[in-house]
């Protein structure tokens, strides 16, 4: 069975206290990423960490700010490297990045993010090699939907799996549109998912990102487990 | 190429994708070598249009351009073919037998990473990329690429293409530029033919067996 998870940004946007309460009646879901995508979000989530019930959950990670100035840099990873704590991964977009040697000190608890096709940088494997090349310790992030975006036949992401599979933390599932939104995810790109999902080691936690409403969490975790079946699952249906 | 990069990369990844993955006999077939036939045979019809193509516009133009024409038919345009072909081999020759099975071992993906990285690359870099490792052909490998070298060198003199572009039927049998441009072509055929039409190398098996019928 593999690990699976939501972003409380997909359930709650930048709510996260409603997010967990909403989830905690899912024990099938044993992992979470604490979105704290725009940046004011950052300093009312990790005063709230100490006191956020987390128990449950066998994978924490936290998702750093999509866009800040230089200027803000610096106070960000401070405030991360301080009060997210050292187990949790912490999701960072290539581009948002000004001054990689602030992120370097953070070692392998940053985990880069492949970039949709909005961006002009961080979308393939040939993209994200200067992104580890500035922060050679850093995990990976694999964004399946972005990845699928870019290239619907799947080549790049074998590709990036090829390339940066042993650095994977974990994985953003959910379909994305032609809008870069995050969706449930469809039938064809469930069909794109499991063409890679034998390149996905079991432990690696699957964090959804999908938009949903409460009444749909079950059925995106269903279709999540559909999407990327486990070797032996992917043996016993052939 | 016009524009970023990223629509022509989605495009040819997905047409790649339905001939690498569709193509049962690829995956299943009894046959000794791995070679999509499906995209090698509509390689062979783009080959075949283009020089269908040229009598077309004999007909609605006359002479005007022929010279220009026939001359890259022979000669740029039998690479983009050539190219083609060699893209289609490319299981053969840039892999052992055990890369070979542990690639198609794989699934679709890795067959169609490799193939689509090949292809992303020039007609040129391609033909250069799959002679290279037989020294064999060296000799007509070189007779290969130096008649392209001078074929770009005549498109490259403003004065010879001009007056290929304008020498009417009637003058052709006498006129030096379309001579120097014919005899360039005969020389880049003859290399073209002791490569791929020879039963004594890999290139020349693979294409009297997929190339012809």
């Amino acid at each position: 069975m593999r690990h699976i998870g939501f972003s409380t940004g997909a359930v709650a946007g930048g709510d996260f206290s409603s997010a967990l309460a909403l989830l905690a009646a899912y024990p099938e879901i044993d992992c979470i990423e604490l979105s704290a995508l725009r940046l004011h979000e950052v300093d009312p989530l990790v005063r709230a960490i100490p006191k956020l019930d987390l128990g449950r959950y066998i994978y924490i990670s936290f998702h750093a700010p999509s866009f800040f100035t230089a200027d803000e840099e610096a106070h960000l990873v401070e405030t991360l490297e301080r009060a997210v704590p050292k187990a949790w991964p912490i999701v960072l977009h290539p581009d948002a990045i000004h001054d990689a040697a602030r992120w370097r000190a953070l070692g392998n608890r940053v985990a880069i993010e492949n970039m949709d096709r909005r961006k002009s940088g961080g979308r393939t494997a040939h993209e994200l090699r200067s992104s580890f090349e500035l922060l050679p310790d850093a995990r990976f992030c694999f964004d399946l939907g972005h990845a699928r975006q870019c290239d619907t036949s799947m080549t790049e992401s074998y590709r990036i799996l090829e390339a940066y599979g042993p650095r994977l933390a974990q994985l953003h599932v959910s379909e994305v549109n032609s809008a870069s939104q995050h969706d449930p995810i469809t039938y064809a790109t469930k069909l794109g998912f499991q063409s890679v999902a034998h390149l996905i080691p079991p432990q690696v936690p699957l964090i959804i990102e999908s938009r949903v409403s409460a009444s749909e969490i079950s059925k995106e975790v269903d279709a999540v487990i559909d999407s990327l079946p486990l070797l032996t699952e992917i043996a016993a249906l052939t | 190429m016009l524009g970023k990069p990223d629509a022509h990369d989605r495009v040819i990844g997905n047409i790649l994708s339905r001939y690498i993955t569709e193509d049962r006999g690829l995956w299943y077939g009894s046959g000794s070598y791995k070679v999509p036939r499906f995209l090698l045979n509509d390689i062979a019809r783009y080959w075949r249009t283009m020089a269908v193509d040229l009598a077309y516009k004999q007909r609605t133009r006359g002479g005007a351009g022929f010279a220009l024409r026939t001359i890259k038919l022979r000669i740029s345009r039998k690479l983009i073919y050539i190219a083609g072909l060699l893209s289609c081999f490319t299981y053969e020759t840039d892999l052992d037998p055990a890369q070979r099975r542990a690639m198609f071992d794989g699934g679709p993906l890795p067959v169609l990473a490799h193939l689509k990285a090949l292809m992303m690359r020039s007609p040129l870099e391609i033909a250069a990329g799959a002679l290279l490792p037989f020294p064999e052909l060296d000799v007509h490998s070189e007779g290969l690429f130096s008649a392209y070298d001078d074929f770009l060198g005549l498109l490259a003199d403003d004065d010879k293409r001009g007056r290929l572009k304008k020498i009417p039927f009637e003058d052709l049998p006498k006129d030096p530029t379309f001579k120097e441009a014919q005899l360039i072509s005969y020389r880049f055929r003859d290399a073209v033919q002791s490569i791929f039409l020879r039963s004594d190398n890999l290139l020349g098996k693979l294409t009297i067996e997929y190339g012809v019928f």
